[in-house]
């Protein structure tokens, strides 16, 4: 399963949801900004584990990690 | 000439004021906005929400950790804190900013870093880990799990690929690593799992001198 971690104030995060969408990939979304309290701090505490970072979107499809709206590198890594 | 200082931006706020502000304030540093007015705006207008809501203006595309100094680095713009990053990439982390020799800011869209080629890095002692034993070791962004089975060493992902659990803090059983948070087995030669599609990556590994290299 693909999730998308997301922020709902991030352009590159928008550009990134309607890019699956628009290729119906089927994708779990975290939006990260609306978590509260402790579910927030470990979806942050994750984001940072898997990318070393707290950019977004992060898009975590089996072992690759993509930071960024990188459209060519999640072509590639989906296969579509 | 001195940058000129912060400032709180008012409630009523339009993305024209911040365009007249933030302008001068990045060209001193050799930047300007990206060619994409439509993109611009859409980041002005998240800035702006996020003006309404934190009370300054940040990067929308960041989250701020629990750390109050580490928050100005978020604030927009932020180039004064990352120029060796951006500059690598011609631009800011949002692309709200490109360098001021960027023809066409689009073209940048979804560029995040220069890809790295492979790198060797010790990562340990060999004495640090005593047979049956493993460690989590950083390098770069990447976390991975190193293990000791007799004198060999082998490195993998340190992420499960069921919900990511730390490997590298798993039980090492002969060759095969369970992972601590729901006891998926992975071998820790080649990165197999049995479960279909869930192998994790393994890094070449060498011991020189005592010292434990990884090659990313």
């Amino acid at each position: 399963m693909v999730k998308l971690y997301a922020l709902s104030t991030c352009p590159y995060c928008r550009m990134t949801r309607k890019f699956l969408d628009d290729e119906g990939v089927e994708y779990e979304e975290v939006e990260v900004d609306k978590l509260e309290g402790a579910e927030r701090e470990d979806a942050v505490e994750e984001v940072r584990r898997v990318s070393g970072g707290t950019s977004f979107p992060v898009v975590v499809a089996g072992e690759e990690v993509i930071v960024g709206f990188d459209k060519a590198r999640i072509k590639k890594t989906l296969g579509i | 000439m001195a940058d000129p200082p912060r400032r709180l931006f008012e409630p009523g706020t339009r993305i024209e004021d911040l365009k007249a502000y933030m302008g001068p304030f990045v060209a001193r540093l050799g930047y300007k906005f990206n060619s994409d007015t439509e993109f611009v705006d859409a980041v002005l207008e998240s800035e702006l929400e996020l003006l309404e809501s934190e009370g300054d203006v940040w990067c929308p595309c960041r989250i701020r950790p629990d750390d109050r100094r580490e928050h100005a680095k978020y604030v927009c713009p932020c180039i004064p804190f990352y120029l060796d990053a951006f500059g690598a990439v011609r631009k800011c982390w949002c692309g709200l900013f490109v360098r001021g020799d960027v023809e066409r800011g689009e073209e940048l869209h979804g560029a995040v870093e220069i890809p790295p080629g492979p790198k060797t890095v010790r990562v340990a002692a060999a004495s640090d880990l005593a047979d049956g034993q493993g460690k989590t070791v950083k390098v770069g962004k990447r976390e991975i799990a190193l293990f000791r089975v007799g004198d060999e060493f082998y490195a993998l992902s340190n992420l499960c690929l069921h919900m990511y659990g730390p490997l590298g803090e798993g039980y090492l059983d002969g060759h095969h690593v369970m992972c601590p948070w729901h006891g998926w087995r992975y071998d820790v030669r080649d990165g197999n799992t049995d479960h279909p599609g869930a192998d994790v990556r393994t890094y070449p590994v060498e011991v020189r001198d005592g010292e434990v290299f990884v090659t990313v």
